[in-house]
């Protein structure tokens, strides 16, 4: 019945436009109205300089880290905040995530005040004694993790979470009893366990990150390319819409090969897939 | 269920309904105070609904998939007015409903983006330049965009983060205009441009006044609103017109070409450009008005300040940014290369 | 005594607060630009009161928002359901385009989304918003509640039916509940995001409906406005305050 409502939309607002991406892509910029309808695979060509390799690498890279430290962040955040009790549980849940109802934007400035030459950690930091002059903070690639992990955090932990309070807290007692230690406990029950949760918060992360251009522009000066930063280039400054449209796709194709090796592997690992039966 | 079906059908008035005696107005954000459109409703009755973006580019894709409609009133850049009333986007201006037009200053109109005013009319414009902090650097030896490649400012200069702005001082340290769409001479200023790179910290178009009087930037571009904000915070902030040339910018009233009410939005043109109103903009938005007699009525430091009202042989020397036509992707294909440090 | 535990917890919660505390600082600080602390001052929070346009901004964001929000989750955890315990030969294309949508970059998703709106000749302005905002939300709030569901032994609702239930009430009485937390995180996820988009509601809105998000943006980006600054705060507290006192209610 209502099942059948997220195929439909899906078709509609995510398929549809798709192909139309799709078709524009083999087609030629125009410099009037964006598209002309000469069909050309010369898009696709361009996308062989080894430029746009470099770009998509920085990007898969940036994103990769930020994604990686939100789960080593998140993880124990996450199994802490499910062994609470169940008043302590919700309120640090929405404690957690009540700061993201502020406007990202704003908050990734806020980031860049405080790493600022007379900002506030500097201030702090010669306040102390501990420096003399300002450091530079700002502009290096460790701000720009530090926005993107900001901004990023709640979509690791909560579905982290989620998958940690299900976790039946009896396998842990009774492997405790059958001898196993703590390290043991850890690698076998808790990480196979939340491995969907893992995944989930690992694709939360990741996808967005690669779009988020604007936080390495605010804190990493805008020094690299990024992918987004490229299609907004190429969309809004270029009008150069069917390359940017090859673009789009070469990067949500790789993504989906990359999304289907990973399957692949988890279900060499014998894992039960949560989706296929 | 039935809660949300109430809450749906509630909301259904709010969904685009347009009215006549309306104007919809389409600005950059901030760039206009909130009480100018009050009092516009107030004297003429015409309710005002007013939205923002940050870009001409965003303009420019909104309108142009809109075919000219959806907007009366908006505010695009030079190079823009250019292409649109080109491409047909724009209304042509009727001057019989604009009895103010009077009050600007004529070194702003007729210009190359848009012969004899067809189609726009000044409303803000400003310079770019050079700012710098004369504690650190000496303003004597600063005079010229080539001097910003000197090796002393490896790793210290904020660039604007915009692809004609930046190529138009790679362009006139060799000569060139900043409208070329000349392949040999863009290729050359892209080669010019790339020995800049290791002197870049920062590239960035958003509030370069904060970078500076937050200590993290001594010296950079900067357009001049900002520069003569940022020079209110610090006194030792220098601001100057390189020898080559200052890009000049200037954004402008248009119409578009499928406004639903034109008559509305000429009423409204004509009300921005009225002294009062226009001396008002300049004030609180800190920007340089083009209307003469508005600037008569602008307190005295702020009018012979030669940041906000810079000298008349500083504007002849300037290029105002024209539309390059196809060649905008050979300008965006340097500057890819330019970003990601090729 | 301080356990490990409580540390951990509250550090993380400290490195989320930290900008939080530093825009509220600076909303009360009376010079507009830099960090340089002049002196407390209520003045951008007088200016904000006497900004109608941008409060009238903010109402249609959380509106938007709310909407938003409830819509995909709704959608998306019967779809979710639908695609663990239904047997649709679709699943694969479906979870493709989940992951299109999730993979997709914003500004090819608004250009594109305003393509086919203006090929369905529908007027640009809250609908068609609030169309694109479901868009964007559905996949987060699918892989979070299938995250959950994954590991859900199906002969429990078989163990249901065999007892006399349909399948609508086994799923109503046990998978639900059970997936409730995952529900309610992928409620606040969307909730977030469609709060904070900027690209698609650039291209899919209409000029009758002005959204924060965008306005912050173009504002920030024009120059810093310390009314931005005081905003976020009342907004942070407010829904701190709807936060805890909802949970006291709940409590009850």
């Amino acid at each position: 019945m209502t099942y059948r409502l997220l195929p439909t939309w899906l078709v509609l607002f995510t398929l549809l436009p798709t192909l139309m991406v799709v078709a524009v892509s083999f087609l030629t910029r125009d410099e009037a109205g964006f598209i002309a309808p000469i069909p050309t695979l010369e898009n696709y060509q361009r996308l062989l300089d080894p430029l746009y390799l470099k770009v998509f690498l920085n990007s898969a890279l940036t994103a990769g880290v930020a994604t990686l430290i939100c789960l080593l962040i998140a993880y124990p955040f996450a199994w802490l905040l499910s062994r609470l009790g169940p008043v302590w549980r919700s309120m640090l849940l929405t404690l957690v995530v009540v700061p993201f109802w502020t406007n990202s934007l704003v908050r990734v400035y806020a980031v860049r005040s405080l790493l600022a030459a007379k900002g506030v950690m500097n201030s702090v930091l010669i306040g102390l004694g501990l420096i003399d002059e300002p450091i530079r903070l700002l502009y290096s690639g460790w701000a720009v993790q530090l926005g993107l992990v900001y901004v990023l955090l709640p979509f690791m932990i909560l579905p982290l979470y989620s998958s940690f309070e299900k976790l039946d807290h009896r396998l842990l007692e009774a492997a405790a009893d059958l001898g196993a230690n703590r390290v043991a406990r850890f690698r076998r029950i808790i990480i196979p366990l939340t491995l969907p949760g893992i995944a989930a918060g690992c694709v939360l992360v990741f996808l967005p990150a690669l779009g988020m251009f604007y936080v390495s522009d605010i804190l990493g000066g805008a020094r690299n390319l990024l992918i987004g930063g490229l299609l907004k280039d190429q969309f809004l400054d270029a009008r150069d819409w069917p390359f940017g449209s090859a673009a789009s796709l070469v990067m949500i194709g790789l993504l989906l090969l990359l999304l289907s090796l990973y399957r692949l592997a988890q279900g060499q690992a014998g894992e039960r897939n949560p989706v296929d039966d | 269920m039935r809660g949300l079906l109430l809450m749906l059908l509630l909301t259904l008035p709010l969904a685009g309904a347009t009215n006549a005696a309306e104007v919809r107005f389409f600005n950059w954000s901030d760039y206009l105070p909130e009480e100018v459109l009050e009092r516009f409703t107030a004297e003429t009755g015409i309710a005002v609904r007013y939205s923002t973006y940050d870009s001409n580019e965003g303009l420019y894709a909104k309108l142009k998939l809109l075919g000219g409609k959806g907007y009366d009133l908006i505010v695009p850049s030079t190079y823009f007015v250019d292409r649109m009333g080109r491409e047909g986007l724009l209304l042509p201006l009727d001057r019989r409903q604009l009895p103010n037009i009077r009050h600007l200053d004529p070194h702003h109109l007729d210009k190359p983006f848009d012969a004899g005013n067809r189609y726009s009319l000044p409303y803000l414009w400003g310079t770019t330049g050079i700012a710098f902090d004369s504690r650190r650097f000496d303003p004597a030896s600063l005079q010229s965009w080539a001097d910003l490649w000197r090796p002393e400012f490896r790793e210290s200069l904020l660039l604007s983060n915009d692809v004609r702005e930046v190529f138009h001082v790679g362009l006139r340290v060799l000569g060139f205009s900043g409208n070329t769409t000349d392949t040999e001479q863009i290729r050359r200023a892209y080669e010019r441009l790339r020995q800049l790179l290791p002197n870049v910290r920062v590239f960035n178009s958003d509030a370069p006044l904060v970078l500076f009087t937050t200590g993290e930037i001594d010296i950079g571009m900067m357009w001049s609103g900002n520069a003569y904000r940022a020079q209110l915070e610090n006194p030792a902030l220098v601001y100057r017109c390189p020898r080559e040339g200052c890009g000049l910018w200037m954004d402008n009233l248009a119409i578009p070409i499928g406004a639903a009410n034109p008559e509305g939005a000429h009423r409204l043109i004509d009300f921005l450009l009225r002294p009062d109103i226009a001396r008002l903009i300049a004030e609180k938005t800190r920007y340089a008005s083009p209307n003469a007699a508005a600037v008569r009525q602008l307190s005295e430091n702020i009018r012979n300040n030669p940041i906000m009202y810079p000298p008349a042989e500083i504007l002849e020397q300037g290029e105002y940014g024209t539309d390059v036509g196809a060649a905008v992707t050979l300008y965006a294909k340097y500057w890819e290369r330019l970003k990601a440090g090729d | 005594m301080i356990s490990l535990r409580t540390v951990y917890l509250v550090g993380v919660l400290i490195l989320l607060y930290l900008p939080i505390a530093v825009l509220a600082a600076y909303s009360f600080n009376a010079s507009p630009v830099g960090t340089n602390w002049e002196r407390w001052s209520w003045a951008w929070y007088r200016q904000l009161a006497s900004d109608p346009a941008l409060i009238a901004a903010t109402l249609n964001s959380l509106l938007v928002a709310v909407m938003a929000a409830s819509l995909s989750t709704v959608i998306g955890t019967l779809g979710a359901v639908g695609l663990r315990f239904g047997r649709s030969r679709w699943r694969g294309q479906i979870m493709g385009l989940l992951g299109i949508t999730l993979m997709s970059p914003e500004i090819v998703m608004g250009v594109s989304l305003l393509v086919l709106f203006i090929a369905l000749r529908l007027p640009l302005g809250f609908w068609t918003l609030l169309m694109g905002h479901i868009t964007f939300c559905l996949p987060f709030v699918t892989v979070t509640v299938l995250a959950r569901l994954g590991d859900f032994d199906p002969k429990l609702i078989e163990a249901a039916r065999d007892l006399g239930a349909t399948q609508g009430q086994a799923l109503r009485r046990i998978v639900l509940p059970m997936t409730l937390p995952a529900i309610v995180a992928g409620w606040l996820l969307s909730f977030t995001l469609s709060l904070d988009d900027v690209v698609v509601s650039f291209f899919v809105t209409g000029p009758d409906f002005e959204v924060l998000p965008l306005r912050i943006y173009s504002m920030v980006r024009m120059g810093v406005k310390p009314e931005v600054n005081a905003l976020a705060t009342l907004m942070f507290a407010v829904s701190l305050t709807v936060v805890i006192v909802s949970q006291r209610l709940l409590q009850r």
